[in-house]
């Protein structure tokens, strides 16, 4: 891997560097989880943001937005898979009232189904290995501040083979002028297994 | 990047009255909130979104798991509809084995299988198939593992009086086209879904279903007296095929207790490609289909893993464990909303892909909005050991679990369609395989399309060249600029997607001999 900082060093930047707690904060910091009681995905607010839709600032750069997508999507994913292995009655907090979820080609539609979709799923243990996350274009959402998220890693539900699997999410924020709470508009969820057996 | 015209009409807007008839029966197949996600989303589109069963319908290795035997025959009208709200196949109240053993068959036995099929049936919605054919069969039936396979629905009846019954409806059912409706039989053996139902327990009642299963060879003398066409008998893709060995696997009994199930012999694989051919002689559904949509058919053809749903592997849910009534739902091939928008998906993969494995992926300026976004991501740690061919797209991989620095994650976040283009062209050539395509429709609105393919490719050219890797692609779109697309609901984008968003190409651990033994799914024409 050291070989490819030189491509990555630009500037004053330094090279890739593990650091595990950049994003300083209240809402952000890592506590414990036993300190969480609520299942919640929450960011500080944007400048301009607090309002809903109709007033999405437009002098925000798309640096801001990539930086806001991370912060989101790195809060959403440490609750939203903790909360799938540990506390899994609370997962459908996490969802819009109207969410979807495709779980390897099933379709589950609104918090009702969503709620019996997860307590019939055997209890599960997520490592999730890779992140990645974009802002989405105000004009595929009508400005309704809207993250891709996608996590891909290993689970195993109890009583079955451990699975590759990969995921993706449609998060959707809600701002007031303290914070803004993300919440699951969709969800996509596949296994990916490639082997022969 | 245009779509070809000649997109007919006709077939959508019977398709979608159609739709609109069997809506009410599909409300329960949802939750009461099952409102579109967006409250902007045109109605008609929902009716779109929930009304194609054919598409959802579509099983793969394992189907769906029904117990036929939970319920007396008698009572079990409109059980073949699914459970609850979802879309989930799931086993929940089984009834202990014993009680499933009996009841079906007055004298305790298991039947005789047969296995009806609908030629072109995957363009019908299950629930107005089956009713279309209860409306005309003099008996009643109750359809078990209703199914789509290839182009066409089947399932299985238990006794060979329904199935001469059914065989009786064929040609005398017409579809909202007008068109007649065939219906064939075959003798199917035991099917594997009463396999999994059997304890070791019931072995002996077992022999004893398995010798008079194979007088088979008397029931096959009835069957033969039905207008019977050989040449469409189709290959059971689900069951192994060696039957002797499925069974005795699962019910521990040894092979040679087990006769011959002369249904296992030799079948044709229904050809999907050459359907002009077969069908000459046969009823004009067959000229219709490939009238309608010539083009989409051949598009079809070559994802067929999205119609045959070969290839991918269930999860094995087993009954030990203190959650043994957790079941993991059964894995579907791949989801699309609507029929409109499968075939739109699948022209644009179709057409990007050609672009993108050409050589020259310039072409691919025209999908990509202005201001679309790509990032590409592997799922390694790149100082954990990870196979070297991996190694080339470490530079350009966004994994922000790992990748803390924030001018980097901007860096590694592609921003502008010229900017996106260049770092797609410096990426490894590819040859991608449209078979192995499984793709996920997981988000509409008036305004974005996303969806998410997952398939394999093989790279050609350079060190590793040759190597198979896996990868997973979201893709979010929005419709062409054209207001006329606009005003029609139906055609949104009937104009190619931009991909405004196009988040992540990653690539899962695969090591080639993996996947050189990777369960392929059959294409619709043989070899």
């Amino acid at each position: 891997m050291r070989k490819y900082r030189s491509h990555w060093s630009q500037g004053d930047r330094e090279g890739y560097q593990r650091r595990s707690n950049y994003y300083e904060g209240p809402h952000t910091s890592h506590s414990s989880p036993a300190d969480r009681t609520r299942e919640e995905v929450v960011t500080p607010t944007l400048p301009g943001h607090a309002a809903t839709r109709s007033q999405m600032a437009t002098s925000l750069d798309f640096k801001t937005y990539v930086d806001q997508a991370c912060r989101a999507a790195e809060e959403f994913v440490n609750i939203y898979y903790e909360t799938m292995d540990k506390r899994r009655r609370a997962l459908t907090r996490l969802y819009l009232d109207k969410a979807t979820l495709i779980w390897n080609g099933n379709a589950v539609s609104g918090l009702d189904a969503l709620n019996n979709f997860f307590d019939t799923l055997p209890s599960s243990e997520f490592q999730v290995n890779m992140l990645d996350c974009q802002p989405v274009h105000e004009q595929a959402t009508q400005s309704q501040t809207t993250v891709l998220v996608v996590t891909s890693g290993t689970v195993k539900f109890d009583g079955n083979k451990q699975h590759f699997f990969n995921q993706n999410f449609l998060l959707t924020a809600q701002s007031t002028p303290n914070n803004t709470v993300w919440k699951i508009a969709s969800d996509c969820f596949r296994f990916q297994d490639w082997s022969s057996s | 990047m245009s779509l070809p015209s000649g997109h007919t009409t006709g077939h959508t807007d019977q398709v979608v009255q159609r739709r609109a008839r069997c809506w009410d029966i599909y409300q329960r197949r949802f939750s009461s909130r099952s409102e579109p996600v967006n409250p902007g989303m045109h109605s008609s589109s929902h009716q779109q979104q929930d009304g194609d069963a054919a598409m959802h319908g579509a099983h793969m290795d394992s189907p769906v798991r029904y117990t036929p035997y939970a319920i007396s025959p008698y009572n079990r009208k409109g059980s073949f509809r699914k459970q609850d709200q979802t879309h989930v196949n799931m086993e929940r109240e089984q009834k202990p084995p014993e009680r499933r053993m009996e009841g079906n068959m007055p004298d305790g036995t298991l039947g005789s299988w047969f296995k009806i099929t609908v030629p072109f049936g995957i363009k019908y919605n299950e629930k107005w198939l089956l009713n279309l054919i209860q409306n005309e069969c003099s008996v009643p039936f109750v359809p078990v593992e209703f199914h789509y396979e290839n182009m066409h629905a089947s399932f299985f009846v238990e006794n060979a009086s329904i199935a001469y019954a059914l065989k009786n409806v064929s040609g005398k059912i017409w579809d909202e086209d007008n068109e007649k409706i065939s219906i064939f039989v075959n003798p199917a053996g035991i099917p594997h879904f009463v396999h999994r139902e059997l304890k070791s327990e019931k072995v002996e009642q077992i022999k004893l279903a398995m010798n008079q299963q194979c007088d088979v060879s008397q029931e096959a003398l009835d069957i033969q007296r039905l207008p019977f066409y050989p040449d469409m008998v189709n290959r059971d893709t689900k069951m192994a095929s060696n039957p002797r060995k499925c069974m005795a696997a699962s019910l521990d009994v040894h092979e040679e207790n087990i006769p011959t199930v002369t249904s296992a012999g030799e079948m044709d694989k229904w050809k999907g490609i050459e359907l002009g051919e077969k069908c000459a002689d046969r009823s004009p559904v067959c000229t219709t289909f490939l009238d309608t949509s010539s083009n989409i058919n051949s598009i079809l053809e070559l994802f067929p893993k999205v119609l045959c749903l070969d290839g991918q592997q269930s999860p094995r849910a087993t009954l030990c464990g203190t959650e043994a009534h957790k079941r993991l739902p059964t894995c579907k091939g791949s989801f699309f909303g609507s029929e409109m928008l499968k075939n739109l998906v699948l022209q644009f993969l179709q057409q990007y892909y050609l672009i993108y494995d050409s050589g020259d992926r310039q072409g691919l300026l025209s999908a990509y909005h202005d201001e679309a976004c790509f990032s590409l991501s592997i799922p390694f740690n790149p100082e954990d050991s990870a196979p070297s061919r991996f190694c080339k797209f470490f530079k350009d991989s966004r994994n922000i679990k790992i990748l803390k620095d924030p001018y980097l994650r901007g860096e590694l976040l592609k921003h502008t369609k010229l900017d996106i283009v260049d770092s797609l062209s410096v990426l490894p050539k590819t040859q991608h395989d449209l078979s192995s395509f499984l793709v996920d429709m997981w988000y509409q609105t008036e305004w974005m399309l996303c969806f998410s393919v997952n398939g394999v490719f093989k790279e050609v050219e350079g060190q590793s060249q040759g190597s198979v890797l896996a990868f997973t692609r979201t893709f979010i779109a929005t419709p062409g600029s054209s207001s006329s697309c606009l005003r029609n609901n139906q055609c949104d984008y009937v104009r190619a997607p931009h991909v405004l968003a196009w988040p992540k190409m990653y690539f899962p651990v695969t090591e080639p001999g993996d996947l050189a033994g990777a369960k392929k799914p059959k294409p619709n024409s043989q070899g």
